[in-house]
């Protein structure tokens, strides 16, 4: 057999075999979010939103316990994590530019990215709900602000590193401190970056299960106390799944179609935010 | 009369890589001083000494003195906030910050604390109009500095430097990222400036130096070779280099 035959064969049986892998993966996933719009729209009426849950088995009730949990602890990680991540990823980018032991942060920061969140969720339980015997809103707000600060803070200081280091200079040339530099003229060149990483890391806790489980844990009835456990989105379609009655699979199928057109349209407007920054 | 007297000055890159030796000359106020020579002569290492703007980086060093209305501006405790807002300076590439047209030029003015919206706006107007941009720019101030040309954003930065009202510019190589008539602009520009700011123009366009400097200062390997009226150092220099240099023999 000729050389050039032997390569193309190859290059054929090499095609087949990725095309084939990519549609193993592909149809899954088409297969797991069409599951979940097909068996998530028979679920979702106004009052999966607007009633609290009904007694265990009985008919009809909603999810506001969890829709309203979920955005508090969503929304309180975000005030604690953003702005540690932020600060964090200037300090690495900015004051700590170029030293060895801001490249090692950023070494554990990438690390922390990828930390099972479920060890996070042992770690604040550990921390904050065995000495306080209660589980809380707040433990698991803080669970996921640990898992958004990695993900806000490297992106800050790769976002910050792409400004180009002559801006920087031109605003010293012109009598202004650093942190007037970096708050008025580098925060701007690079806020559409810093911006995309902040709804990325929403995205990312959102969908989280493990670490509430050991925080916040859940609540069947509607509370907005974050001293106390409160019902989430995650744990809520964790414990519906589970459990014996139709109408709670139902409205797990509904909550599942909630969360997931949520993350996904956070890391669509994410990504479409970056196209449209850098395509100029 | 002199505006800037440089003693004796020396520089070392990373505390030992000596990039400049032993350089004095004086610059005279409302004149266009040229800074000439080949490429990592160190002109360009020369003119960030004004500024200090090698003070961002930790390990540079400077020996000597220059003098800057009578004052030692390399001396310890010197405020370089206040000193910089005193000696201008416009960099190679264009360096619009990413706001709008009028923005770029509040930006310094706030700095110095100006903050009057009226009196805002009439400095924004005033220096533009001294940088020649007025007319080109005034139905845009609210467009982002990044929608003009090159040319454009070149003395749009050159009105942001100009609105402090600095008594000294320093400009490195400004018209090397620059068309013909963008160029020709920027050297009418510096012409015209002098009788309010002096300049010090680092440049390795030769024609540039002759058209726009009353004074050239020609450096070679870190060191100052020769320096005088721009006249003499073109036409009759005393340095065999510096007539091999503007002669077109190396460099």
């Amino acid at each position: 057999m000729n050389i050039e035959k032997k390569r193309k064969i190859e290059s054929v049986i090499a095609l087949t075999l990725s095309g084939f892998a990519a549609t193993i993966g592909l149809f899954w996933l088409v297969y797991i979010l069409s599951d979940v719009l097909i068996h998530g729209l028979g679920a979702l009426h106004i009052s999966l939103f607007f009633n609290d849950p009904a007694p265990a088995g009985a008919e009809g009730g909603g999810l506001r316990n969890a829709f309203v949990g979920q955005l508090m602890i969503t929304f309180a990680a975000t005030l604690m994590g953003v702005p540690v991540g932020i600060l964090g990823g200037t300090f690495l980018a900015e004051y700590a530019r170029g030293k060895k032991f801001a490249r090692i942060i950023s070494i554990i920061s990438d690390i922390m990215v990828s930390v099972p969140s479920i060890v996070i969720g042992a770690f604040i339980y550990a921390m904050l709900v065995r000495p306080l015997h209660h589980f809380s809103g707040w433990a698991g707000a803080f669970a996921l602000s640990i898992i958004m600060i990695p993900v806000v803070l490297r992106t800050t200081e790769d976002m910050l590193s792409l400004v180009p280091w002559t801006l920087r200079e031109a605003a010293f040339a012109l009598g202004a401190p650093y942190y007037k530099v970096i708050i008025q003229v580098v925060y701007r060149g690079a806020a559409t970056g810093i911006l995309t990483g902040v709804l990325l890391s929403i995205a990312r806790v959102a969908g989280e299960t493990a670490p509430l489980l050991f925080t916040s844990f859940n609540n069947n009835f509607f509370s907005t106390d974050m001293n106390r456990p409160i019902a989430s989105l995650t744990v809520t379609i964790f414990q519906y799944a589970m459990g014996p009655y139709k109408s709670w699979h139902e409205q797990a199928w509904g909550a599942a179609l909630v969360v997931t057109l949520f993350i996904l349209v956070l890391t669509i407007a994410g990504r479409l935010i970056l196209k449209w920054r850098y395509r100029r | 009369m002199t505006e800037i007297e440089v003693k004796s000055l020396d520089f070392y890159y990373n505390g030992d890589a000596r990039a400049l030796q032993n350089i004095s000359l004086p610059i005279y106020k409302n004149k266009v001083t040229a800074l000439i020579g080949p490429s990592g002569c160190g002109k360009t290492t020369l003119l960030r000494c004004f500024n200090r703007m090698h003070d961002l980086y930790p390990k540079h060093r400077y020996e000597g003195e220059i003098h800057f209305q009578e004052k030692n501006i390399l001396a310890n405790g010197v405020d370089l906030i206040n000193l910089r807002s005193r000696i201008g300076m416009v960099f190679q590439k264009p360096t619009p910050f990413p706001m709008s047209v009028a923005e770029n030029i509040a930006y310094g003015l706030r700095l110095k604390g100006i903050r009057n919206k009226s009196e805002l706006i009439g400095r924004i107007e005033e220096a533009l109009k001294h940088a020649a941009l007025w007319t080109e720019v005034r139905d845009k101030m609210n467009e982002s500095a990044y929608e003009l040309s090159g040319g454009q954003q070149q003395r749009l930065v050159i009105a942001r430097a100009l609105a402090v009202e600095p008594e000294v510019l320093l400009f490195d190589e400004p018209t090397s990222a620059l068309d013909p008539i963008s160029t020709a602009k920027i050297e009418e520009l510096v012409v015209s400036l002098k009788k309010d700011v002096t300049i010090i123009i680092v440049t390795h366009n030769m024609q540039q130096a002759a058209r726009v400097s009353d004074m050239t200062g020609f450096l070679y390997m870190g060191e100052l070779i020769e320096y005088g009226t721009t006249e003499k150092i073109f036409t009759n220099p005393d340095n065999k280099q510096t007539d091999d240099y503007i002669t077109g023999r190396f460099g």
